[in-house]
């Protein structure tokens, strides 16, 4: 009896019928989790929206005045060209610096994978802990970073990463960039344990070289890793809040203020609610129009 | 103003596990939000006494880090979860009380027995109103002192009796103390981008004679000069920008600095600390003599839309009889009202200074927009401080912000 049942289920899942049941589940799921806080933050971004509101949606309309108000802010250009330097700055170095260490590990030497795991440790910390911690070692009097560099005579001077309104951006950009080396390493070395290795062989006796073997197959063959975590990586770097927060506070005047340390800003430190849910609007239009991009090249990957 | 650990929020989540399960069987409790983080807080002591003195009506507390107090204030009020009782920042008092999202509690404070007005820190007692209405009650506070290296004076030559008392004996001090081959400066003090920053530079705003309505006079520039002189000659880290103030602490506690602006709650640390060590009142400007300090501390206030505004009021009577008020000094804070004192204090002449720093604190507006206000100085100390801009250049900028809010709404006194 307990048999049949099971097969009666089997059968029912796997027929046609249950498709438009699980379209739907999904189809509800995104209105309710995704669509829901998107639209009401699209909604609190063209109010006026104060305490003494804020819990009903019928608020006063205000069209793009929120927005308008953001743009006219001198900190605007400041934000946008901190964010931009910000979010390149640690997607390229962050790939960069994964795509080194999965090959790296990818040698079979012995206790690899164990340290390819340790690695993996700096990931697994709470940003803020991470913040924290890069706080001291780049603090400019006492800080380990300037005494190595001291030490090794390669500077005579400290150097004021996270005071200098030159350096913070730079300061906070390691600190992120430490952050998520291992997870673009990890998902890096997935993508290289995948690879087809007969391949590999075929090249190497055609005479190709290693450096030849990493162009001409390794690369064209990660393309489809690659661009979902070059998708991946901007999108998490474009909501990087914590360690800033923790780190900087975006000073000093702003120089690490990046667009989410600004909204939250805006938000709940100035109760300027319609503010903020105007930038974050204008923080998710970057994001869907990567998350779109990288859908794109996914689907025409497929094709050819 | 208050530093907040992850070792203390993790200690109190696991006590207000405890205390939560404890409510949770009770008939009718009194939700509260709070930020006494550390489990030695007073805050905490007096919430176990009024359950121990009201099991028909207990508290029902959660641990609110104090960075994050406004922030969860307002998804509480957005979601129309919010507790009956909440500690809030008294700088933001005013900004909550304007946008409703305060009970008023006037009559309730006018009827009280308890809790009597002109027995308070006029300074407390004003970040409570706003237009003519009372919608907190202050909670404790604290203020700003000059905690000094005893042994490190000695060393330099200075007379650890007699600390700097005006700004010039500050300057001289500052630089006395500076040895920049073993990496010690002078002089230390919080300019973060954030609330810190403002709440320690007011005080020296204060004292070179000018107020926000004058940021543009000789005066006000002096103060900021006086800022910016420190770093620029290099009697203070540059790492004043960005450093909070328990961390400018804790670089002074490890001897990377001779003095340093900080407030009382620091004094829990000072047990363990390895040198002499001295607090003393901010310095004054000489030819102006006028003495200042900074007002923090939180106040209890009763969300709109709270369940049980009447059991609310009563534990902030409760909280507010002597024998609550005076724990905080336990805590490293004080009880805002000027006729409570601890009988047979701890540290006694930390205690000593810190009250009579009370008697000259001034609150940080209030004023529904003191947030932009705040802002708007921590631009022009940092702009100043980095050398971006000069500090006339720096406050004329910021009182371009500044004055027309003040205009619109002016500071009650200013």
């Amino acid at each position: 009896m307990k048999g049949h049942q099971r097969l009666r289920w089997e059968r029912a899942l796997d027929s046609e019928a249950i498709w438009p049941l699980m379209a739907g589940f999904g189809a509800l799921y995104l209105a309710f989790f995704v669509g829901y806080p998107v639209i009401y933050n699209l909604i609190m971004s063209v109010q006026q929206v104060t305490l003494g509101n804020i819990s009903t949606v019928f608020r006063p309309f205000v069209g793009l005045d929120n927005y308008r108000k953001l743009v006219d802010d001198p900190l605007f250009a400041t934000v946008f060209q901190n964010t931009l330097i910000f979010v390149t700055g640690n997607v390229a170095l962050q790939f960069l610096g994964g795509l080194a260490l999965a090959l790296f590990f990818q040698a079979a030497f012995p206790g690899a994978a164990f340290f390819r795991g340790m690695i993996l440790a700096g990931w697994i910390l709470p940003p803020l802990v991470i913040g924290a911690v890069w706080k001291w070692l780049l603090a400019s009097d006492n800080g380990v970073i300037n005494y190595a560099l001291r030490g090794l005579g390669i500077v005579s001077g400290p150097i004021y990463w996270l005071s200098d309104p030159a350096t913070s951006l730079i300061g906070v950009t390691f600190a992120n960039v430490w952050f998520g080396v291992p997870f673009n390493m990890i998902l890096l070395a997935a993508g290289l344990a995948g690879l087809p290795q007969d391949m590999y062989e075929a090249a190497a006796l055609d005479g190709a070289g290693p450096v030849r073997r990493f162009f001409a197959l390794t690369l064209p063959m990660l393309q489809p890793t690659i661009y979902a975590l070059l998708a991946l990586t901007t999108i998490y770097t474009m909501r990087a809040f914590d360690l800033i927060w923790t780190m900087t506070h975006g000073g000093p005047v702003d120089s690490s203020n990046i667009f989410p340390v600004w909204s939250y800003h805006l938000s709940f430190e100035l109760f300027d609610f319609g503010g903020g849910a105007a930038v974050s609007t204008m923080m998710l239009v970057v994001v869907f129009i990567v998350a779109l991009i990288y859908v794109r090249s996914v689907r025409t990957e497929r094709v050819s | 103003m208050r530093r907040e650990f992850l070792k203390q929020s993790v200690a109190l989540g696991a006590l207000a596990m405890l205390g939560g399960a404890r409510s949770a069987a009770a008939a009718d409790p009194v939700t509260m939000w709070h930020i006494f983080g550390a489990e030695t807080e007073p805050g905490l002591k007096n919430i176990t006494r009024w359950n121990e003195t009201h099991p028909d009506q207990p508290i029902d507390q959660k641990f609110v880090p104090f960075g994050q107090l406004s922030q969860q204030l307002i998804k509480g009020i957005a979601t129309g979860d919010v507790p009956d009782l909440i500690t809030i920042d008294n700088p933001v008092v005013a900004s909550f009380a304007t946008q409703g999202a305060l009970e008023d509690l006037t009559d309730l404070v006018k009827a009280s027995s308890f809790i009597k007005p002109d027995e308070y820190y006029p300074g407390s007692w004003a970040t409570t109103l706003w237009d003519g209405k009372q919608y907190a009650v202050p909670g404790e506070a604290n203020t700003l002192a000059l905690y000094y290296n005893a042994d490190m004076f000695k060393a330099r030559g200075l007379d650890p009796e007699a600390p700097p008392r005006t700004w010039e004996a500050l300057r001289k001090a500052a630089e006395i103390l500076t040895d920049k081959d073993k990496n010690v400066f002078g002089m230390a003090f919080c300019a973060i981008q954030s609330e810190e920053g403002t709440f320690q530079f007011l005080p020296f705003l204060q004292q070179s004679g000018a107020t926000l309505k004058t940021l543009t006079s000789p005066d006000a520039v002096a103060a900021l000069q006086l800022w910016t002189d420190f770093v620029a000659k290099g009697q203070a880290s540059r790492d004043v920008l960005v450093k909070r103030q328990f961390e400018m602490t804790s670089s002074w506690l490890a001897g990377a600095s001779g003095m340093v602006v900080s407030g009382p709650w620091e004094l829990q640390r000072m047990k363990e600390v390895k040198f002499n060590w001295r607090v003393a009142p901010l310095p004054h400007r000489e030819g102006k003599g006028i003495e200042a300090s900074a007002l923090g501390g939180y106040v209890w206030g009763v969300p709109k839309g709270a369940r049980n505004k009447a059991a609310a009021f009563k534990v902030i009577e409760f909280m507010s009889e002597p024998a609550q008020m005076l724990q905080a000094w336990s805590g490293g804070r004080l009880a805002p009202v000027k006729t409570m004192q601890v009988e047979h204090p701890a540290m006694p002449e930390a205690y000593a200074t810190f009250r009579k720093q009370m008697e000259v604190a001034r609150p940080r507006g209030p004023h529904p927009r003191w947030p932009d206000i705040s802002a708007a100085m921590q631009t022009a100390i940092q702009e100043a401080l980095t050398g971006k801009s000069t500090p006339e250049a720096a406050l004329q900028k910021a009182s371009r912000v500044i004055t027309p809010i003040l205009d619109r709404t002016p500071i009650v006194g200013l």
